[in-house]
């Protein structure tokens, strides 16, 4: 057994001993221990060095709110995590862990010289230490800053983890198992409520694991606890988390719980996920986190031994552990005298009780005396000596405001109590105000904005009888809340230790207040003295305090240091705390993986990767892919030894000679139905449809009603009262919501119904001068002969045996068709065209071609070519506006002052003067190159490729007044060298006259 | 994340079933060449953007698909009520009385 | 299709077979009319459900409907639609394709739908069906009795709802 164990005490398996490591050294602890109370048993208080000064640090909690012990931890290759809490960590056999911000060793750290230059360390010292020379921050204080800060290091594997999530409605969420959750639970869970009881430890129980000799209805608290959750658990309707986290409190009762489900595990199965994120939508809220035990501010009271009673306490009984022999204890709250009573029962020697406040209760003293403990009321700590462990307190008496001599008290650990800060992190996220206690000078709940309850100490009330009839209460009020009725449960308790207690500022001392180092915040190493500073400085409310100093800005957002810091800013500005204010909490209650945020999206869920019913034919036939909107597409076919340029040329010339196929399954289709259609398509779209026949098709352009181009696409009229309307890939959606808009909102008499069939057909292109006479022999119920379909119409007949929508239209300037099928035949067809091709050499081609082929038609891409400010005249296509309709969406706007102003960007096209040279898609404009920096830019290319058919390149652009620039030489610097020159064109590139539409 | 009342389904939802869709009540013109410049651009840009009570849409996209009203407090964050498109705004006062 | 995509004791997830699914909107004052076109009588309140042998239709929204059929009836059901609506306007379109279907049944079945769906699922009646979202996607969510449910995925979307639901059952399999 380690050196500091208790025999029988605790609730840990002393049979059952865990080696793990730290910093390399092998150290046993038993099966129950976190990573601290292990540490603790062998002695070892020294965990970690602070953040700024590199000072050594002990762990001085034993719960989650600890600042100082955290460490790294590896589980496994890539499961590195730093800044992990050594009070929250579980032994495992194997477990290997570490500590932070040391080089090169914990024991003997070199940047523990920052201590020695704390003066340039001060409040503000970001902003003062480091102005000057200015020349200096980049290439010393910042490297320097980058490598003293921060906590721990960031993991440089992929995280091999998997993570979860899942939603849970229920009737009362119970945060906290200490006796006021229990009892809530017990409440709730006994009226047949829908009830989850959750705690961040593995265990549940709380206060009550730290105190085992009260006694609860006849049973020994233990007994009792056993009993409440074996109840709990035979109710169906209860669910117990441990190891659960309520990382934030959202509106209407939500709240996000992070539960830990194998890192306690030294062999979890494959399948199970490391973290699951609950989110909880809550009826009730019941909040009973209890109270953080506060530190005391004094010079040292940082050294490594000096720790919370209230830890102590929990290391005691809870893990068996003692964490000195020779313990000091100094408080001004009653529950540090139980503590040391816990202490002296089991074998240490307390060497006194040191209390600040001027009288204590007779029977603490009493009880002290029975015990051989000395008592100094009445006094303060001024001093502590020892650097890796404290060795002795130096205290004084305070009698009239006025400090007497000094006398040294040796020992082996100073168990401190400040008093308890009720713990209101969640209340606070919910935006619920928190009212001053004058009298116990804490917050407490105030106005509540969500259904929620809060038990126990985090009201401010102290002792297990208290807790557990405030739990009783709150549980029994959030039953009734939930319109249920039920009485509410009484608890017997006997050898409650209720108590009180005082806050205080840094403790009074006879030496110079100057030179203190009295730690208010240990994990940003933020001093009393800081915060004064930062008062002097002209910091008036706590949140400039705070952001000056970083008190309470550290990972554990001030749990432990933020009363102190008030109160020590209050009375340094002289007024109450309420007037200095106090700083908001907000989530996550403590620091939260990514991983649990992230949930099932890593890897190839991160995003929806939307497939079409051809995708697997293109991976196939070795397609590389392009994300478009949320799909994946055919970007191109490479064949062996081609790069994208050569496969794009190939594709191009195939389909410009022969014919090509393309899968355009991703365009955005909508039918657009009833005995208004007509009307309503004439009022969303720019052109006129009412005397499109049934069986043509027609280019549609959608406007904004701020007049630039949102959407186009080919719409065809399968019956009077029917389209076919297709959209772009990515503007489906937002096309069909923008036609609901005015169709409910606008046009409520308009008889129209709309619906997305975006997924019920898959779309094959087949486009070329052999396109025809690859389809026709598959095609039955339809004439497609160039007399019987011209060019853009639509007919409905069967194309290799399955139902379809065909379509004549053309987005290349070849001979096209467009066939829509049932999305489950789209492969089948696909394959049936394939292997009839192959006499035309049919080839397959990606998006990146099916641009090329538009491009040299001068074809607009909506998001490419256009950017939200574009209007059709702008891009060249007035044609498609109906102008003798009285109204469409859009139209007032063509007119505005803005829109007729002459200079306004216009879409042309862009050859360059060297034939070979490829613009970059971005590149600005200017029309004299010789002008002084920074250059007025024109405009800039929008697209911009090798068009394979004219052996040379091609670009459009936008260009202020560009439609009379016809010719005009333009010039496009680029970042070295002469700017390239570009002469104006039509963007008409390729068969102005369109003579290849017209394939016999 | 919220919880919207959707007025259509009658039912409490979460969030995650609507989208935003601007401000409420301002309707399209019955003839928008009519107004002046000054009108058009009104309508088309200029917004409330209050603090505090805010009429706005929303739409229950995946859900029953229908637009709707709102009445929310931008402070707050939360809703005061919800109404059918083409209802008229509730009166507040009634509403506040109520709370 | 019938394979079973993942399963273990506590719930199993399939890929159903085809049906024929259509979009009805139509103005509830007219609800008669596509009552005996269809067969069956619509429900009226968004959530609600109708059955009848293998007819079943789903009240998605305040005019809109989802209508189930027998593959097999499809053409019969378009052309009945078709009759009616000169007198009766409507729009019946055929989506049939657009959805894909998982069946998702045992002890476990609303658990594991927890892992997507925000809803509160046992506010959700047997016999009825719901718009909603499973992780990013839309579905319709119709429940068929208390362990029962199924889930209508656009097409391209189910592999990415497949692939959660699958991790997620492998988790439950395992026990977490």
């Amino acid at each position: 057994m380690t050196k500091y164990r208790v025999k029988g005490k605790g609730r840990v398996n002393h049979a059952k001993p865990v080696s793990f490591t730290f910093d390399g050294d092998r150290f046993e602890g038993v099966e129950g221990d976190t990573v601290a109370s292990a540490l603790l048993a062998n002695g070892v208080h020294l965990m970690g060095r602070s953040f700024k000064y590199h000072r050594p640090r002990g762990v001085v909690t034993a719960g989650s709110e600890e600042p100082n012990a955290l460490i790294g931890t590896t589980r496994g290759k890539g499961q590195f995590e730093p800044n992990t809490r050594a009070t929250m960590q579980e032994i495992y056999p194997g477990l290997k862990t570490e500590s932070q911000n040391k080089w090169p060793s914990l024991a003997f750290d070199l940047g523990a010289i920052n201590d020695r230059l704390y003066m340039l360390f001060s409040a503000g010292f970001y902003y003062k230490t480091f102005m000057w020379p200015r020349s200096f921050w980049d290439s010393v204080y910042e490297p320097f800053i980058r490598k003293a800060a921060g906590l721990g290091k960031a993991p440089s594997e992929v995280d091999p983890d998997s993570y979860a999530s899942r939603y849970l409605h229920c009737d009362v969420l119970v945060v906290g198992s200490g006796p006021s959750g229990i009892a809530a639970a017990l409440s709730a869970g006994r009226a047949g409520s829908k009830v989850v009881l959750l705690d961040e430890h593995a265990e549940m129980g709380g206060t009550l694991l730290s105190e085992p000799s009260i006694t609860i209805d006849g049973k020994e608290a233990w007994d009792w606890l056993e009993a409440a959750l074996a109840e709990l658990d035979n109710l169906p309707n209860v669910t117990r988390m441990t190891r659960t986290t309520a990382m934030g409190y959202y509106h209407q009762n939500m709240i996000g719980l992070v539960q830990k489900l194998t890192d306690h595990l030294a062999d979890a199965p494959t399948a199970a996920p490391r973290e699951r994120m609950w989110r909880v939508r809550a009826q009730e809220v019941v909040l009973a986190q209890g109270a953080i035990e506060r530190p005391m501010v004094f010079h040292g009271n940082d050294t490594p031994g000096i720790m919370m009673a209230g830890a102590a306490q929990t290391f005691l009984n809870r893990f068996g552990v003692l964490v000195g022999e020779n313990p000091v204890v100094l408080t001004s709250h009653d529950s540090a005298w139980y503590s040391a009573f816990d202490m002296a029962d089991a074998g240490a020697n307390v060497v006194a009780i040191v209390d600040t406040r001027p009288e204590v209760p007779a029977a603490l003293v009493q009880q002290a005396m029975k015990r051989g403990i000395d008592t100094l009321v009445g006094h303060t700590a001024t001093g502590a000596k020892g650097r890796l462990r404290v060795k002795a307190l130096r205290v004084n008496p305070v009698r009239h405001g006025k400090v007497g001599p000094a006398q040294m008290l040796n020992c082996d650990a100073v168990l401190v109590c400040g008093g308890w800060t009720p713990s209101l992190h969640l209340f606070s996220h919910t935006k619920g105000s928190l009212h001053w206690d004058p009298e116990a000078k804490v917050y407490l709940p105030g106005h509540k904005t969500e259904n929620v309850h809060i038990a126990g100490a985090g009201r401010g009330l102290w002792g297990i009888a208290a807790a557990l009839e405030d739990g009783a209460k709150a549980g029994t009020d959030a039953v009734k809340a939930l319109g249920r009725m039920t009485g509410t449960a009484t608890y017997e308790v006997s050898n409650d230790r209720a108590g009180t207690g005082i806050t205080q500022k840094e403790l009074p001392t006879d030496r110079s207040a100057g030179k203190a180092k009295a730690f208010v915040d240990f994990q940003n190493d933020v001093t009393a003295k800081d915060i004064r500073l930062a008062v002097r400085e002209g910091m008036k409310s706590i949140e400039h305090v705070k952001r000056y100093t970083t008190n309470g800005m550290a990972t554990d957002q001030g749990k432990l240091s933020n009363m102190n810091g008030l109160t020590i800013a209050s009375d340094a500005l002289g007024k109450e705390a309420p007037q200095v204010g106090l700083t908001t909490f907000r989530p996550p209650y403590t620091p939260t993986t990514f991983g649990a945020f992230a949930g099932y999206h890593k890897g190839k869920h991160f995003e929806v990767t939307r497939r079409t019913p051809i995708d697997s034919w293109a991976e196939e036939h070795g397609a590389a892919f392009e994300p478009v909107a949320l799909w994946r597409r055919a970007w191109y076919f490479p064949q062996a030894g081609e790069d994208m340029h050569k496969a794009v040329a190939r594709e191009c010339k195939a389909t410009r000679e022969s014919v090509g196929i393309f899968d355009a399954s991703t365009l955005g289709k909508i039918e657009v139905s009833g005995p208004d259609a007509t009307e309503f398509m004439n009022r969303m779209y720019t052109n006129p449809w009412t005397k499109l026949g049934v069986g043509r098709a027609r280019y549609g352009l959608l406007l904004g009603e701020d007049g630039f181009i949102r959407d186009d696409g080919v719409i065809g009229r399968m019956r009077d009262d029917l389209f076919h309307v297709t959209t772009t890939t990515g503007g489906a959606a937002r096309v069909l919501n923008m036609m609901e808009d005015y169709l409910q909102t606008e046009w409520p008499d308009l008889k129209v119904w709309l619906t997305s069939t975006t997924e019920e057909w898959a779309t094959i292109a087949l486009n070329g001068p052999n396109a025809r006479k690859l389809l026709a022999p598959f095609v039955e119920g339809a004439d497609i002969s160039a007399e019987a379909m011209q060019h853009m119409s639509v007919v409905e007949c069967t194309v290799g045996g399955f139902p379809a929508r065909l379509f004549r239209i053309s987005f290349t300037g070849e001979l096209g068709f467009e066939i829509n099928v049932p999305a489950r035949h789209g492969k089948a067809l696909w394959e049936k065209l394939w292997a009839a091709g192959q006499q035309y050499d049919i080839c397959p081609y990606g998006t990146e071609t099916m641009h090329v082929l538009r491009a040299e038609k001068g074809f607009i891409i909506v998001g490419q070519d256009t950017d939200g400010t574009v209007t059709p005249l702008d891009a060249g296509i007035g044609w498609a506006i109906g102008k003798k309709k009285p109204d469409f969406v859009g139209k007032r706007s063509l007119e505005r002052p803005d829109i007729v102003a002459p200079g306004r960007k216009q879409l042309v096209g862009l050859l360059t003067d060297d034939p070979k040279t490829v613009l970059t898609e971005g590149a600005q404009i200017v029309d004299d190159p010789n002008q002084p920096k920074p250059m007025k830019m024109i405009g800039h290319v929008t697209s911009s490729y090798w068009s394979e058919a004219l052996g040379r390149s091609i670009a459009m652009a936008v260009v202020e007044g560009g439609f009379d620039r016809m010719d005009q030489t333009l010039y496009l610097p680029g970042e070295s060298g002469k700017p390239i020159t570009a002469k104006v064109t039509s963007t008409m590139f390729y068969d102005p006259a369109g003579d290849r539409l017209k394939v016999e | 994340m919220l919880l919207i009342h959707c007025p259509y389904c009658d039912d409490t939802l979460p969030e995650l079933e609507f989208a935003y869709a601007g401000e409420a009540h301002i309707v399209r013109p019955e003839d928008p060449s009519k107004l002046s410049d000054e009108e058009w651009r009104d309508f088309l840009f200029i917004r409330t953007n209050v603090k505090g009570v805010h009429a706005e849409r929303w739409r229950h996209i995946n859900g029953c698909g229908r637009f709707f009203n709102a009445l929310r407090d931008t402070v707050s964050d939360r809703f005061l009520t919800t109404y059918k498109a083409g209802e008229a705004r509730p009166d507040m006062t009634q509403l506040e009385a109520a709370e | 299709m019938n394979a079973p995509v993942t399963s273990f004791d506590a719930v199993s997830v399939t890929l159903l077979p085809p049906v024929a699914r259509f979009n009805l909107r139509i103005d509830p004052k007219d609800l008669s009319a596509a009552a005996s076109a269809f067969g069956l009588t619509l429900p009226t309140k968004i959530g609600e459900g109708a059955q009848n042998g293998d007819r079943a239709a789903y009240c998605m929204g305040p005019d809109e409907w989802l209508l189930h059929a027998a593959e097999s009836d499809q053409q019969a059901i378009v052309s009945a639609f078709d009759k009616v609506r000169a007198t009766t306007p409507h729009s019946l379109v055929v989506i049939s394709d657009r959805e894909l279907t998982l069946s998702i049944k045992g002890p476990a079945a609303a658990e594991l739908l927890s892992v997507g769906c925000p809803i509160d699922l046992s506010r959700l009646p047997i016999g009825g069906a719901k718009r909603t979202v499973f992780d990013y996607a839309q579905v319709v969510l119709i429940r068929d009795a208390e362990e029962a449910f199924r889930l209508e995925v656009w097409r391209s979307y189910m592999p990415h709802v497949q692939g959660i639901l699958e991790i997620a059952t492998r988790e439950f399999a395992a026990g977490y």
